[in-house]
């Protein structure tokens, strides 16, 4: 097992391009689930992560091959999928919008394991592989692979650094958004899409049930940090970035060692540090200074302030 | 009712299926029953995201428990999840207050986080604990079978045992504190102020439904529990307006759906837990669709019906006013689709290439240009609008007003019978 990973330390090309792109993932993640969370869209993305299973299943049945591009872009469909049943849930039923969000994530998921199962009974070529995507497994990896990982989420993250403001907007203040003329429906589409292109990309580095951990988390601890949008985005990213390149490093050690559960608890023990310490807003200040932060109503607060910024510097 | 079915199911498949089949759905039986009793509280009161969380965060419990010792289905599995779940909501809670998260984005930490933490033990931990992830992700179910104990002779699978005796406890639980419950579930400030254990009532709503959970997760694994718990109760509330109806009726939906996935998995051969979800889908699509109030077709059908009442009212009115202003109705021998059904219905007569109102067409008609008038007069003497703006708002509500309504408003305006316009208002002939 040792010598294995000194080996495997002594494979630079083909190790180091994997790190490379899934930390690039895990910085995207980060940086977009910023605006996922404040949106209020943590768990869709979840109900969106159970059901790409149905999407990479169906991809490798349909086409037969085994390309990571051809099952994302099928996982990237049936993400989509998932988000447009959960708006028509809420539109045409009475269905409260946690029911929906426990609905649509339970029965995509069950799809999934059904097609994946049926497929792996059948013996169809490369269905074996397909629970990699369940908990994640960067090892199986490819060079060529992670480049696209990174380029997908390097492009990802220019779209938000592009539309930067526009995002704020209507993360912030959707109502005011649109009464300022802007698209609000189109960007929050937008946005939700990206949620769902992470989500997608992320499968290979956290699998289908965690992966939500990586566009939840990153932007909690920046949380912690700050109150400013561009500081949170810089947190997030750095920490999704880390969490996601010792997750790789880690399960490196171990052959049977996933991916996904590494980079979760990597994450959440950053959670952990920043709700204890972080400054001002850390527990362990807040009991002893004087250090005043409106902590019950920093929701309206933010709010209104980054709306005037934004509007300022518009005008 | 749930061993009427699960009895059954054994007896009809027996002959093809064999007994293990027989005890696999027998469990599955069991297992939905029970999450569809504490499913269907949980949905009504709106925290089927704990569900969710529970469902994921049993697992380090179950892991830890069975490190230290505990047997497979037992007593001491059952409360380390227990805890497991209680530390979830906890964490969850913590997050919440402490670390100014919004609540769907600490319930994603928390249950992502345990449940992390539950597969990394299993795969450290190797050998010494009988589970791997993949049974983790999509149960056992095929293998519950095996695993049986011995009671009185009989040879009956442990988790079989371990489900039924969760359900007698489940249902219980419920039974017992039902007024509580209901009271808790639809106002719970007012619960607070009569004095009933708020904490105490979702606390036990939890507890139930972590074992529900932990019974469940062996059978068939920690994501597809949420399907049992969530799925035939959102589609029972769908469908009937009791809580004690919804709650019989997720039971028998979620054992049609146990038995009906079992089935068609073992047809298609694949994941028998994978299966009944979908079936669970299926039944909830069916639900929103055929719901008899507010399901989508029906939503579809009264709008459908609304809107067609609407076009032959006017085509009534329409030809009355044309007789009441002598002249000849335009449209000669075409008959169009409402024409023809006025026609059928008795209310129009074709003479000569012309429509003319029969004498019940006449009366429906005058009744709703009665309605159109008496409005437009109404409106004309207390809301200050010109007399041209009056005609669009009649049209639209001379289909909705009602006999005594129309009294009304006649009595109110001191019976004139004239309207703004200068046409008659008809009066009422019954």
């Amino acid at each position: 097992m040792i010598h294995m990973t000194v080996l495997a330390a002594f494979i630079p090309y083909n190790t180091l391009v994997v790190a490379a792109g899934v930390a690039a993932v895990g910085c995207a993640a980060g940086v977009i689930g910023t605006f996922g969370v404040l949106r209020k869209r943590a768990l869709v993305g979840d109900a969106a992560a159970h059901a790409t299973l149905v999407g990479v299943a169906s991809a490798l049945l349909l086409t037969g091959q085994r390309d990571l591009a051809v099952l994302l872009v099928g996982g990237l469909i049936s993400a989509m999928v998932a988000i447009a049943l959960l708006v028509l849930i809420r539109k045409f039923t009475r269905t409260r919008d946690d029911a929906a969000i426990a609905i649509v994530l339970s029965v995509s998921f069950g799809i999934g394991i059904t097609l994946i199962s049926g497929m792996v009974s059948r013996g169809i070529p490369g269905s074996g592989g397909l629970e990699r995507f369940l908990l994640g497994h960067t090892a199986s990896l490819t060079a060529h692979d992670a480049t696209l990982l990174g380029a997908v989420s390097a492009i990802s993250v220019l779209c938000v650094v592009v539309g930067l403001k526009e995002a704020t907007m209507v993360a912030f203040d959707p109502d005011f958004a649109t009464a300022a003329g802007w698209p609000a429906a189109t960007i929050d589409f937008v946005l939700v899409a990206l949620v769902a292109v992470m989500v997608v990309v992320g499968l290979p580095a956290a699998g289908a049930v965690l992966v939500t951990a990586l566009v939840v988390i990153p932007p909690a601890v920046a949380r912690q940090w700050t109150e400013r949008i561009v500081p949170m985005l810089v947190i997030a990213g750095v920490v999704g970035l880390i969490s996601a390149l010792s997750g790789v490093m880690i399960s490196s050690l171990a052959v049977q060692l996933p991916t996904g559960p590494i980079v979760v608890l990597v994450a959440t023990s950053f959670l952990i540090f920043s709700v204890f310490l972080a400054p001002c807003r850390g527990i362990v200040w807040r009991t002893r200074s004087t250090c005043v932060f409106p902590s019950d109503s920093y929701d309206e607060n933010n709010t209104e302030t980054t709306a005037d910024t934004v509007t300022e510097r518009k005008s | 009712m749930i061993a009427l079915i699960a009895d059954s199911g054994i007896t009809l498949w027996f002959d093809r299926v064999g007994p293990l089949h027989g005890w696999a759905i027998a469990t599955a039986v069991a297992v939905s029953a029970c999450c569809a009793v504490v499913g269907t509280l949980l949905v009504v009161r709106r925290m089927s995201l704990l569900g969710d969380a529970i469902s994921h965060a049993v697992l380090p419990g179950l892991v830890v428990a069975v490190l230290l010792g505990a047997q497979p289905g037992g007593v001491g599995v059952l409360l380390g999840a227990t805890v497991a779940a209680m530390s979830t909501i906890w964490f969850t809670r913590f997050l919440f207050r402490h670390a100014g998260l919004w609540e769907d984005a600490s319930v994603g930490v928390a249950f992502t986080t345990l449940f992390a933490a539950g597969v990394l033990l299993i795969t450290v931990s190797g050998s010494r604990v009988d589970l791997d992830p993949g049974c983790v992700l999509y149960g056992i179910l095929e293998l519950v079978p095996f695993d049986t104990v011995s009671l009185y002779g009989w040879d009956i699978p442990r988790a079989f045992v371990s489900a039924l005796s969760v359900l007698v406890l489940v249902i219980l639980g419920v039974w017992c504190t039902w007024r509580w419950q209901v009271f808790t579930a639809f106002d719970t400030d007012a619960a607070k102020a009569a004095g009933i254990p708020v904490g105490g009532v979702t606390f036990g709503l939890l507890v139930g439904v972590s074992l529900a959970t932990v019974t469940g997760f062996v059978a068939v694994g920690a994501i597809l529990v949420v399907a049992m718990l969530v799925v035939p109760a959102a589609a029972a509330e769908r469908l009937v307006h009791r809580l004690h109806h919804a709650i019989w009726l997720a039971v028998l939906l979620a054992a049609v759906g146990a038995v009906g996935g079992y089935l068609l998995a073992w047809r298609f051969s694949t994941s028998a837990a994978g299966m009944m979800a979908v079936v669970l889908g299926i039944e909830y699509f069916v639900a929103i669709l055929f719901a008899p109030d507010d399901g989508v077709a029906a939503r579809l059908v009264s709008k459908v019906v609304y809107l067609w009442r609407v076009r032959c009212e006017d085509r009534l009115a329409s030809l009355w006013r044309a007789e009441e202003s002598k002249q000849l109705v335009q449209e000669g021998g075409f008959a169009g689709l409402v024409t023809s059904w006025l026609c059928v219905s008795g209310q129009l007569r074709k003479e000569k290439n012309i429509f003319v109102l029969t004498p019940r067409g006449r009366m429906d008609a005058e009744l709703i240009v009665r309605s159109h008038r008496l409005w437009e007069t109404w409106l004309g003497k207390h809301v200050d609008l010109p007399v041209d703006h009056l005609h669009p708002p009649a049209e639209w509500i001379e289909h909705h007003l009602g006999e005594q309504v129309r009294k009304r408003i006649e009595d109110e305006l001191g019976n004139k019978d004239i309207d703004p316009h200068g046409s008659m208002i008809p009066r009422e002939k019954r």
